[in-house]
């Protein structure tokens, strides 16, 4: 750099150097659509995969996992049970400390629910009988040792001779959020691959792309050109791969989400479930744009240095 | 403006390139290197771009001692001067304006200034009709003028030429060297390495020769000086 030059020249001759590589990299890009398409939908492929898992976790977050209600009984009665029978039952169990609250679910009310829900309703017509037992749902008292708590009166509940049998929500809980939390920690390691993998192609692709404008950089050299307006247009190219790669990446996520939600809806509405899928907000989509652009680059910045040492080595561009 | 003093250049094969070579070119001055292939004429042009370091002696050029500069400062080094190569060294897919505008845009000169200052150069080597052009289209001696219209297209104050004419008939390499004259009557410094004798001699500049690395004559033509 010309040590006489002014800093607003400096600067003017940097915009307009950066400019030519921004340019100049678009332009090499275009110019190879087939090898820059591949290139970038292999780089999108490989962020959709945490992405997907990502998302799926984020949706699966969603469902209400308020312990109170999950840690909810559902005791089913038998099937010859008479309604003052149930009716002692629930009262005696609406005084226990333990129950913050009891709901009574006669086999008709149960029908009409399902009925509802699942959209059975022409072919539950057919049926003689009412097939329903008596159900009643216990909200356990909220508070320390609710597990233990919880245990004790599915116990003690299970032990009636009215009663078939308990369900307890919270066990299955709670494996979903182990499984959750796996989930997550996979969500981690596969970010990391995958992120690797990134910086491999880029670094790759560059590699060769540096290979195959060996005559063009060393004609940049020796007509002065300086390291880093060398790199400039390797590093842009890069960052374009990264940033494309993300795009392909969120528009697959997105064209994923819009085919499930359908399907997936109606399923969760027959488990009385209303989801409504979550896709990738803008802050996360200019993220994942900008956090790919960034890998794209480190990828480029690894080829570029690496290669050009190399052709240094061979003479090619002289002692500097 | 160009100054060699005691210079030896050997390289790591053991190679002795340069021995003992001591000369000076004056500024505004045009000079020609002859001499056998490998007297050493590439590898003196070479340590004037900084792409070799020499094992002795000190290379200055405009007041620069090249052989204390830091490698860090050769593009600085190499921006201050043109040269041509014997092979062009055009880029086959840029269009003839983007390579000649190729320094401009390395200093960073306004995309408006680039534009004149290419048609400028072009015109100066007679191809201003032929910008849009691919150096694939154009004839070896109308690449050879492109490569001169991008190593003057800076107005560097010395302009170097390793065997410009080497691919090139009698009638196009005298239409070059005229072109040289030309530059050099506008101020600019010369020095073409050729083994051309015949068309060095009819040029009627000083003349530099070189043997085994070494500076075996050193003519200047009654007249000049």
């Amino acid at each position: 750099m010309n040590p006489s030059m002014g800093i607003q020249q400096r600067i003017r001759g940097w915009s307009h150097r950066h400019s030519y590589s921004f340019f100049s990299s678009l332009g090499a890009l275009l110019s190879n659509r087939v090898g820059t398409l591949m290139t970038v939908m292999v780089l999108g492929i490989a962020m959709l995969l945490p992405l997907g898992l990502h998302l799926t976790l984020a949706n699966l977050g969603q469902l209400d996992l308020e312990e109170e209600q999950w840690g909810a009984l559902t005791v089913f009665l038998k099937a010859d049970v008479r309604p003052e029978q149930v009716s002692s039952l629930a009262a005696e169990l609406e005084q226990l400390d333990t129950v913050s609250g009891i709901e009574v679910i006669s086999p008709e009310q149960g029908l009409a629910e399902f009925t509802e829900a699942s959209g059975f309703g022409d072919s539950l017509e057919l049926l003689d009988t009412n097939p329903l037992p008596w159900v009643i749902s216990l909200l356990p008292t909220p508070g320390e040792g609710l597990e233990g708590r919880v245990t004790a009166l599915s116990e003690a509940v299970g032990g009636r001779d009215v009663v078939e049998r308990v369900e307890y929500d919270r066990k299955w809980l709670e494996r979903l959020a182990r499984l959750l939390e796996l989930g997550q920690a996979a969500v981690t390691i596969l970010a990391l691959l995958f992120a690797l993998a990134v910086v491999v192609v880029v670094a790759n692709t560059i590699r060769l792309d540096v290979a195959a404008r060996a005559s063009e950089i060393e004609v940049l050299t020796l007509v002065g050109a300086w390291p880093a307006f060398v790199r400039q247009p390797f590093l842009y190219t890069g960052f374009w791969y990264g940033l494309l790669g993300g795009l392909v990446s969120m528009i697959l996520v997105n064209l994923g989400l819009e085919y499930l939600d359908g399907p997936l809806s109606r399923l969760l509405a027959s488990y009385g479930t209303d989801l409504q899928l979550l896709g990738l907000g803008v802050s996360q989509t200019l993220a994942l744009l900008l956090f790919g652009g960034l890998l794209g680059l480190l990828g480029a910045w690894i080829a570029v240095q690496r290669h050009l040492r190399q052709l240094r080595e061979t003479g090619r561009l002289g002692r500097s | 403006m160009i100054r060699f003093d005691r210079v030896s250049k050997r390289y790591s094969s053991g190679t002795t390139a340069l021995q003992e070579l001591s000369f000076e070119i004056m500024r505004g001055e045009m000079v020609f290197l002859t001499g056998h292939s490998g007297a050493g004429k590439s590898t003196l042009l070479r340590l004037l771009l900084m792409l070799e370091r020499a094992t002795r002696g000190q290379v200055v050029l405009g007041g620069r001692n090249l052989t204390q500069t830091p490698d860090r400062q050769a593009p600085a080094v190499r921006q201050g001067l043109g040269m041509i190569f014997q092979d062009h060294k055009l880029l086959a897919d840029k269009t003839v304006f983007d390579n000649v505008a190729l320094p401009l845009v390395i200093a960073g000169v306004r995309y408006a200034d680039i534009g004149k200052r290419v048609r400028g150069a072009l015109k100066l080597v007679g191809l201003d009709d032929r910008e849009r052009s691919w150096p694939l289209e154009l004839s070896g001696g109308e690449q050879q003028r492109v490569g001169v219209a991008r190593a003057i297209v800076n107005m560097p104050p010395v302009l170097l030429a390793d065997e410009p004419t080497g691919n090139l008939d009698p009638e196009l390499s005298w239409d070059l060297f005229s072109l040289f004259k030309k530059l050099n009557d506008r101020g600019m410094t010369v020095l073409i390495a050729s083994h051309d004798l015949e068309l060095v001699r009819r040029m009627g500049r000083r003349v530099l020769v070189l043997s085994g690395g070494r500076l075996v004559d050193d003519v200047t033509p009654a007249g000049k000086s």
